[in-house]
């Protein structure tokens, strides 16, 4: 453990300097990039001197005055050279206040590079990948290159890691998950020589791959479960996540997975499946804010779409172009706008509206949906028509057409008996709605109605209104409980308002004003134990001939009553009665609305009855007039309307309980784009059309202008440079910790250069050759030598290469946020592997959500969820934006706010705090030490059970010592506290079993909770 | 293992290398298990960067003070006696502009309305403070008053984002995650960065807060601002499960201790000592942050300057203390995010409900500061996310009026380590509508922040998306000379 850094210094100073011939892209551009672009690069407007060096015509034009900036051969003749040498401050570059300031090495490489001829290349990643030669003879090719890479530095490859950490490190790197003990125990006695493979390919199989594919990309996706600004109020589009999970369980290629989420709408004949891929552009914050400029939050969705799209699919970081020419890379403002053009005709809101569905949306059928619909449907058809021949049949005649004219007559209407009028939502207060087959006045049932105080039945919208007759008096039958005699009874009614009431008895219900028509006092309570007509004249009340009533309600007080055979008495004149009289009827409507009436209708009653209509309109008016108003026939309706209403309520849950999901859609008129000039939302400059960065292949329009599926197409063209070599990086990321491009998002002059182009390049172009298939690269990695290695090393190969670009060990990286909880659920046994669906919600500390949250967001306060909800996988887990779980923030997931295509690997106090005392992690750690208990009674079994269980080995000697000691000290506690020993393994909404021994279980829980936190345990090794 | 050349080891690969992922590396296991210190020493778990800071600094900690909503500007302390002559009238056209919110760009008039409250002198500077103010209003000669910051943003989302982070897009990291990320910390036993979200006063209009106003965007993730909550649990999963005491949790780590010695025996990597390390840390925390949140050995003095409400835990005042502890104890930043200033409707009686809720501790916490002779150290900024329009929105009488949002010009104020008190900067015309000398940028604020703290903000940077970031934005920002110690 001693090393000389001495040495290391001048192994470091020697790399940069013996090189014989300097290469332009890999040597000089990073210089130039960082310490010169900025004055003198692409970027017109900043550009210094009239100079650019980035391009050979720039650097080596003649000049006016003086000498060229570089003279290919010639650095004492170039002014550049002459000029970073110049002890003159006020000629020095760059200059002092850049805060840039070139290394003595990295001037003798730019001098070496000028005296070698000043060769340019254009940036590496603009030109197409080159199938180059394959070094070596044995092994993958993927080893091949690898190893030549290792021999130049001298040394090899790390011996291959042991079967248990292979597939450990293979189940976490595909699934996301540990092995389980069997798993390990069939891997480790496959004595077949393909024992590798076979292993692979079962993970590749597993549903719980496409979990753990589908986390990375939700981050590119920037996916979340709400608006993300502002009120930050749910939304639903959970089906893009179950869609990215599925497709790479399908191994949908990544071509197609690239089409689909950017274009799925416009291809031919969309599937449901298409649509909801286009989700991936609806996953970008959003506001609801009032006082919101529209423009702005438009102008700000396709600005964040077109740069989203650059960076995942081109590791182009076009967002610099907002606002002015890429400094750096050949990426002009105008570039950048034309392709924000492709999504600038966006069908969304520039408001979400702060709404659970933000149109467009579609709604997510299940296989079923149609079928269930249409037999939902064809029962509703059969029905109607049934309807139809009821009305048919009836021989109705308009009283006001007859001759002579019907006579007056005393006319009862009844109004209540059996049950409320059709379509009347019922409200009750006191018990529930509860009709009895005894005691009936008349027909089947009665009207119970009581409750400890002031208890009532009452609609006020829903059925047909009602019209009081002249000289009305209404009636109703009581029947007052003997055992339970309320104090008061009353009977209400709703025109504009609830203002007409009539009561008998103690007049102690609170409502309306003492000694008016609002409160009429008719008389006293009748007896009790039998029915009892009560009567009250209309014009007590208020309600004169003609008014509409649209409610009414049966109220008590301090008892229980039955109510029977409700209405109204009045002398009726058949032909001007509008309950009786289709002609009176619609006179009465005309020119008023008539809400309860529905489509062209409510219309057709407005304009009155001399409007001239076609015989079948006048017939659907008739209809209606019979079914719902006309108290002659529409008894007649009655029994078919019900079983019509219950299909369509039927009908109507079960479509509202399919859910919907965000999509992407155009208006139908694009709009204009143009470059924004300074990148903001109200300066328009230069009209552009959509198109893609000038410095790339051109591309093919399908139709007069361009649209989102030539986008796509585009991107996965052969000749795109950038898209396979972008995806393989990153699912080398995924795989071994870093990309060999290390800035797997910046593929651009400004990132870092591939530690090994030309396996790059190979993979990139079998990745296309093969299909874009996602599986067979995820093999072809994991199968790798390079892979296999151990990721053990003595202490100054971790000095040397930190963050193993080398490749000279195996991949050793902490796990990620939701790999760490799911491995403690998984190996306390809680785990609940359902897929997909709505988000859950599982532990939170108190107040994560409630002091951030804005007052009316309906994401203010957080639900914990309940039984299995609490073990899901955590991609499931509910993603609120502005305040994400800490589980997630902890461990360093992005909040989704944005793209993000690698997460930092901290490693913190509070990750600690987490892991040791969260409950879903002791939880689960009681969860182990119960299967730990179970799996034997010795000791040393239990431990080794506990050891394979999360680390898939067994322990060593010492490591037993160790966690035997901790376990007797704490059992000895717990034995002598029982009361502790019973809280400690009573966290969480699960139950402990009770046949296991208290303080055993709580030692061995606290012995769980430590293997858990091992390192070993928190790192794919 | 020879911690020492461990050490030397682990500092070389961080010469080297220039690692920006995990620089927590080199923590000897001896010096693990110090007593928490309250003088200023270099943490080793809070390590600087190497060349910071720039310069000799004046303020070694910073505490914002963030009034969440927007507080009126007019009712503070931009003092306009010859708006009450205005009364109703319409703000003319010329002042108006167009970039106007559409909570208002709708109204038929823009009437004028004056504050309701009395202002008067104070202080040698002779500063005009509102009456809302009267604690406030007795440190004036402490404190410097910008009058014309402005912002590029107009709603609270975009204009909160800003005033932290530099950037109305989401996505770029906090101030305080940045200063966190340049100077660590002086303590090894609490967070480098500390954001508090205290309750606020039943009935005002408050606005949300977003966990990014303490995030650490691109850099690295344990530079984000640790939330201090009030009540048991001031850290997330502080406390032990319950049957787990303290010593059971000892003994506990001193196994894990040991498992994880052997796993960087057979790893050989320098993370297994990181994680040692915090895992420790975790441990002196849960015995560092009770000790940090319990005010009982605070002088009855101390406690009579904050007042009543010191007493009230999750209150304002009672934040404003334990930011002076965190401070005290070596904590780099303090963020307290005071919500409920966003008054459309009835603005005198919520100002007045706002004032009362912060003006007294606001005032405490740089009297107390001053005393123990850490104000000198110790940067203190006060201000919202924008001000508020001149003009009315809604029902406008003499003693009922709200008011919009308004970035064109808001009041701030700096007091402490660098900053000149009694001074003012920037004027604005007779509606306090727009500057008409030294308009000042919020990151023109943020970058006189960090020149505070020794950071030339320029050279800050971090590369990120092809760009050198850095908390100031890309156009160029100077630092406020003037307000300046």
């Amino acid at each position: 453990m001693n090393f000389p850094h001495k040495l290391l210094f001048l192994i470091l100073a020697s790399q940069a300097c013996a090189k014989s011939t300097l290469t332009f892209n890999k040597d000089i551009r990073p210089i130039l990039s960082d310490k010169c672009f900025a004055c003198h690069g692409f970027d017109e407007e900043t550009r210094e001197a009239k100079l650019r060096l980035d391009t050979p015509e720039g650097a080596f034009k003649k000049k006016k005055r003086g000498k060229p900036a570089i003279v290919p051969g010639k650095p004492d003749e170039s002014e550049s050279w002459l000029r970073i040498i110049t002890k003159e401050e006020d000629d020095v570059m760059p200059p002092p206040d850049s805060h840039k300031q070139l290394t003595s090495e990295e001037k003798e490489m730019i001098r070496q590079w000028i005296a070698e001829g000043a060769e340019y290349q254009r940036h590496w990643a603009f030109e197409a990948p080159v199938k180059g030669e394959i070094p070596g003879v044995e092994g993958t090719v993927i080893d091949r290159f690898v190893e030549a890479g290792l021999e130049k530095e001298g040394v090899g490859f790390s011996p291959e890691a042991d079967r248990a950490t292979l597939i450990r490190r293979v189940s976490f790197a595909l699934t996301g998950l540990p092995p389980s003990i069997e798993e390990v125990e069939t891997y480790l006695d496959d004595q077949s020589a393909n024992a590798y493979e076979k292993m692979v390919k079962k993970y590749l199989a597993s549903d719980r791959y496409g979990e753990e594919m589908a986390r990375h990309w939700l981050d590119a996706a920037r996916y979340g479960d709400t608006h993300g600004m502002h009120l930050d109020n749910e939304r639903q589009m959970w089906a893009y996540r179950d869609w990215v999970i599925e497709s790479f369980n399908k191994n949908l290629p990544y071509n197609e997975f690239t089409i689909q989420q950017l274009a799925g709408d416009l291809m031919p004949n969309p599937t449901q499946g298409q649509m909801v891929a286009t989700g991936f552009n609806r996953c970008n914050v959003t506001t609801g804010e009032g006082g919101s400029i529209a423009k702005e939050f438009v102008f700000r969705y396709a600005v964040d779409r077109a740069s989203t799209t650059a960076q995942v699919w081109l590791g182009l970081t076009a967002a610099c172009a907002v606002c002015h020419d890429h400094k750096y890379d050949p990426i002009t403002s105008k570039d950048f706008y034309s392709l924000y053009a492709f999504f600038n005709s966006n069908a969304d809101p520039a408001m979400d509206g702060n709404k659970l569905l933000t149109q467009p949306v579609i709604k997510v059928k299940s296989p079923d949906y149609d079928e269930k619909m249409k037999a939902f449907s064809e029962r509703e058809k059969v029905l109607a028509k049934k309807m139809t021949e009821i009305a048919k049949s009836l021989t109705y005649k308009d009283p006001a057409e007859k001759n002579p004219r019907p006579p007056k007559a005393v006319q009862e209407q009844v109004w209540f008996d059996d049950a409320f009028p059709k379509g009347a939502k019922v409200g009750s207060s006191g018990h529930p709605l509860t009709l009895v087959d005894f005691p009936v006045k008349s027909g089947k049932k009665s009207l119970k109605r009581g409750g400890p105080a002031m208890a009532q039945d009452y609609y006020q919208a829903g059925a047909a209104p009602l019209f009081v007759p002249p000289n009305a008096k209404f009636f109703f039958n009581v029947y007052l409980d003997p055992k339970d005699p309320p104090e008061e009874v009353m009977i209400q009614f709703h025109t504009s308002g609830w203002s007409h009431r009539a009561l008998w008895g103690a007049d102690v219900i609170d409502f309306g004003k003492k000694g008016t028509t609002e409160r009429y006092r008719a008389g006293d309570l009748p007896r009790k134990g039998e029915w009892v007509r009560l009567e009250v004249p209309g014009e007590k009340m208020g309600l004169s001939s003609g008014a509409k009533v649209v409610g009414f309600a049966f109220t008590v007080h301090g008892g229980t009553a039955y109510f029977d055979h409700f209405g109204v008495e009045g002398v009726t004149d058949p032909a001007s009665d509008p309950n009786l009289s289709l002609m009176a009827w619609r006179n009465s409507r005309k020119g008023k609305d008539t809400p309860e009436a529905k489509g062209k209708l409510r219309g057709w009653l407005k304009e009155g009855p001399e409007k001239a209509r076609k015989p079948e309109e006048l017939a659907q008016i008739r209809s209606y007039y019979l079914e719902n108003v006309c108290h002659s026939t529409r008894d007649a309706f009655t029994s078919v309307n019900e079983d019509l209403e219950k299909i369509r309520k039927e009908k109507a849950a079960f479509d509202a309980s399919i859910p919907s999901t965000f999509v992407f859609k155009d208006l139908a008129k694009p709009r204009e784009s143009f470059v924004m000039i300074r990148g903001e939302y109200d300066k328009p400059g230069e009209k552009v059309e959509p198109n893609t960065p000038l410095v790339l292949p051109p591309l093919k329009k399908g139709g007069a202008r361009a649209n989102r599926l030539d986008l796509a197409k585009w991107l996965v063209a052969p000749e795109n440079p950038l898209t396979a070599r972008v995806a393989v990086n990153r699912f080398w990321q995924q795989v071994f910790g870093v990309g060999l491009v290390k800035t797997s998002h910046d593929f651009g002059t400004q990132g870092e250069l591939p530690s090994h182009p030309e396996l790059l390049d190979y993979l990139a172009l079998r990745f296309q050759e093969k299909g874009w298939d996602v599986k067979a690269l995820m093999q072809e990695l994991v199968m790798s030598r390079t892979f296999r290695q151990q990721s053990r090393a003595a202490s100054p190969r971790w000095v040397q290469d930190p963050t193993n670009r080398k490749l000279a060990r195996g991949p050793r990286i902490r796990l990620a946020a939701e790999q760490l909880r799911d491995q403690a659920l998984f190996v306390g046994g809680l785990i609940d592997l359902k897929m997909g669906g709505k988000g859950v919600s599982p532990y939170q500390p108190p107040n994560i959500w409630e002091p951030v949250a804005f007052g009316g967001s309906n994401t203010r306060y957080y639900k914990q969820g309940k039984g299995s909800d609490l073990y899901r996988r955590s991609v499931y887990t509910f993603f609120k934006r502005t305040a994400p779980h800490p589980a997630m923030t902890n461990f360093d997931a992005p909040a989704r706010e944005q793209t993000c295509l690698g997460r930092e690997t901290s490693n913190t106090p509070l990750q600690a705090l987490q892991l040791l005392n969260d409950v879903q992690h002791y939880e689960a750690a009681r969860g182990l030490a119960t299967r730990m208990m179970n799996a034997s009674p010795e000791s040393a079994a239990r431990i080794d059970f506990a050891f394979k269980s999360v680390l898939s080995r067994a322990p060593l000697s010492d490591e037993v010592a160790i966690v035997s000691k901790l376990y007797q000290r704490q059992l000895a506690r717990y034995q002598k506290t029982p009361g502790d020993a019973k809280k400690a393994i009573g966290f969480g909404e699960s139950k402990a079993p009770d046949d296991l021994d208290v303080s055993q279980l709580a030692a061995w829980t606290l012995v769980a909770n430590l293997i858990l936190n091992m390192d070993e345990a928190i790192v794919r090794n | 293992m020879n911690p020492f050349l461990e050490n030397q080891l682990l500092q070389t690969r961080r010469q080297f290398f220039g690692d920006t992922g995990i620089r927590l590396g080199g923590i000897a296991m001896a010096s693990l298990m110090g007593a928490p210190r309250i003088s200023a020493a270099p943490s080793e778990v809070h390590p600087a960067l190497p060349g910071l800071p720039h310069f000799a600094s004046k303020a070694k900690a910073v505490i914002y003070l963030h009034m969440n909503g927007g507080p009126s500007q007019l009712d503070t302390w931009d003092y306009k006696p010859n708006l009450l002559k205005e009364y109703q009238k319409s703000l003319p056209k010329e002042f108006l502009g167009d970039r106007i919110t559409t909570m208002t760009s709708g109204q038929a008039k823009f009437p004028v309305a004056p504050s309701r409250f009395k202002f008067s002198q104070h202080g040698e500077c002779g500063r005009w403070v509102s009456e809302l103010l009267p604690h406030t209003a007795k440190i004036v000669d402490d404190i410097a008053v910008v009058k014309t910051v402005h912002t590029n943003a107009i709603n609270h989302d975009p204009a909160c984002t800003f005033v932290m982070t530099g950037s109305e897009v989401p996505g770029k990291p906090s101030m305080g995650s940045w200063i966190s990320y340049g100077l660590g910390a002086e303590t090894s036993d609490l967070p480098a960065f500390v954001a508090l979200t205290p309750n606020f006063p039943n009935g005002s209009n408050a606005q949300a807060l977003f966990s990014r106003m303490w995030g650490p965007g691109f850099l690295p993730g344990r530079h984000s601002g640790v939330v201090l909550r009030s009540g048991n649990d001031p850290v997330l999963y502080l406390e032990n499960p319950p049957g787990v005491n303290r010593d059971d949790r000892r003994a506990m780590l001193d196994s894990l201790g040991e498992l994880n010695q052997r796993g960087f025996e057979k790893f050989g990597d320098p993370d297994i000592q990181t994680r040692i390390s915090q895992y420790e840390m975790s441990y002196r925390m849960q015995a560092s942050v009770p000790e940090l949140t319990d005010f009982k050995k605070e002088s009855k003095a101390t406690l009579d300057l904050y007042g009543e409400d010191v007493h009230r835990a999750g209150s304002f005042t009672s934040s404003a203390l334990l930011a002076r502890r965190l401070v005290e104890r070596g904590v780099r930043m303090v963020q307290i995010m005071h919500r409920g200033w966003d008054s459309h409707g009835n603005l005198p009686k919520e100002m007045g409900n706002q004032c009362k809720d912060t003006d007294q501790a606001c005032a405490a916490l740089l009297t107390d500061l001053k005393q123990r002779g850490m104000l000198d150290e110790t940067l203190i900024i006060w201000g919202g996310e924008f001000g508020r329009t001149v003009y009315s929105q809604g029902t406008l009488t003499e003693t009922r009026y709200g008011r919009d949002h308004h970035p064109r010009n808001f009041c701030m104020w700096m007091a402490g380590g660098g900053i000149k008190g009694g001074v003012t900067l920037g004027e604005t015309d007779e509606y306090s509508y727009n500057p008409v000398r030294d308009s000042v940028h919020i990151n023109e604020i943020n970058a006189t922040v960090m020149h505070c703290l020794g950071i030339d903000h320029e050279r800050f940077t971090l590369k990120y998306q092809g760009l050198d970031q850095r908390l100031t934005g890309v156009e160029p920002m100077k630092v406020l000379k003037n307000i300046l110690a």
